[in-house]
């Protein structure tokens, strides 16, 4: 077998990123609120009237998130939460989830920086090594 | 000098591959060995820890933790808050709340996945050192030791985003 397709289905699979995709974006504003120094894990904490303990456990998933708890961290990174449903975008070349049952944008925090994933991405990547494996 | 092609044609170790999200092709590349696919598979048929803490299943945590590795996702972003860490004799651990993987770098960017179980028994049973000493020895095995194996401790080591 030269390569295995981890193939868990597309419920399963849009609610699995999308909890990530929500548990990253809290971890990037609170990142950039601290480089700031904005306000730190324990202030949060503070604001929250929560032990920070209980805020960590959030952040690193290992607590139920529940949308109150989301908006309050928010509100205590002094950020706001955008959301949407839409149709899934078939972009020309790029792959599609055709099991995907719900279509949803990236929560992401308005007043800062627009985060796209490809972004992230600099030259340094390895699409050689991704092409020569495609050999 | 062995390549990744000539383990991949031995059956040393398999591509892993997760559908995609919206990226052509992968920036970062996953294998894995025969043992580890066939954790992989217990986790897509349903395997979960005893006490899961996650909010996503253990086999969506790993769906999106390998997604994310694959399209070449910050692993870290805070040091407390990471999907990466490093562990001695160049083994390294991703993690998501509920599972841990344990693994090398056969190149940056290239991870080869050899050991995956549930975090709180990999904690609670003191895995870490046991996996680490399995996994130079497969390196050894395969002859890959001092050819296909990044050396290092820091995530820009391993990883070029």
């Amino acid at each position: 077998m030269t390569s295995f397709q981890f193939d868990i289905g597309g419920r399963a699979r849009n609610a699995g990123r999308f909890i990530g995709r929500v548990r990253d974006e809290l971890l990037k504003a609170l990142s950039e609120r601290k480089k700031e120094g904005k306000i730190s894990q324990q202030e949060l904490a503070s604001k929250l009237e929560v032990h920070r303990s209980v805020i960590n456990r959030q952040l690193t998933g290992e607590a139920n998130l529940t949308l109150r708890s989301l908006a309050d961290l928010a509100w205590a990174m002094g950020m706001e939460i955008s959301f949407e449903l839409k149709k899934p975008s078939v972009d020309a070349g790029q792959n599609f989830t055709v099991t995907t049952t719900i279509g949803h944008s990236q929560i992401k925090y308005l007043g800062r920086r627009s985060y796209a994933d490809n972004s992230q991405i600099s030259e340094d990547s390895a699409p050689s090594l991704a092409r020569a494996a495609k050999r | 000098m062995t390549t990744i092609q000539d383990l991949v044609s031995s059956g040393a170790v398999s591509r892993i591959e997760v559908e995609a999200t919206g990226r052509e092709q992968s920036h970062r590349l996953l294998y894995g060995t025969p043992g580890f696919i066939a954790w992989l598979r217990d986790l897509a048929n349903g395997a979960e820890p005893a006490r899961r803490v996650g909010q996503a299943t253990a086999a969506e945590q790993i769906d999106q933790l390998f997604d994310s590795f694959l399209r070449g996702a910050p692993l870290i972003h805070t040091r407390q808050f990471r999907y990466i860490r490093a562990e001695e004799n160049a083994v390294w651990e991703l993690k998501t709340p509920d599972v841990r993987v344990f693994g090398w770098f056969l190149k940056r960017d290239c991870f080869v996945c050899v050991f995956g179980n549930w975090a709180d028994k990999v904690k609670d049973h003191e895995l870490y050192r046991g996996y680490r000493i399995a996994i130079r020895r497969l390196r050894r095995e395969l002859g890959v030791e001092g050819t296909l194996c990044v050396r290092g401790v820091d995530p820009g080591d391993v990883l070029s985003i």
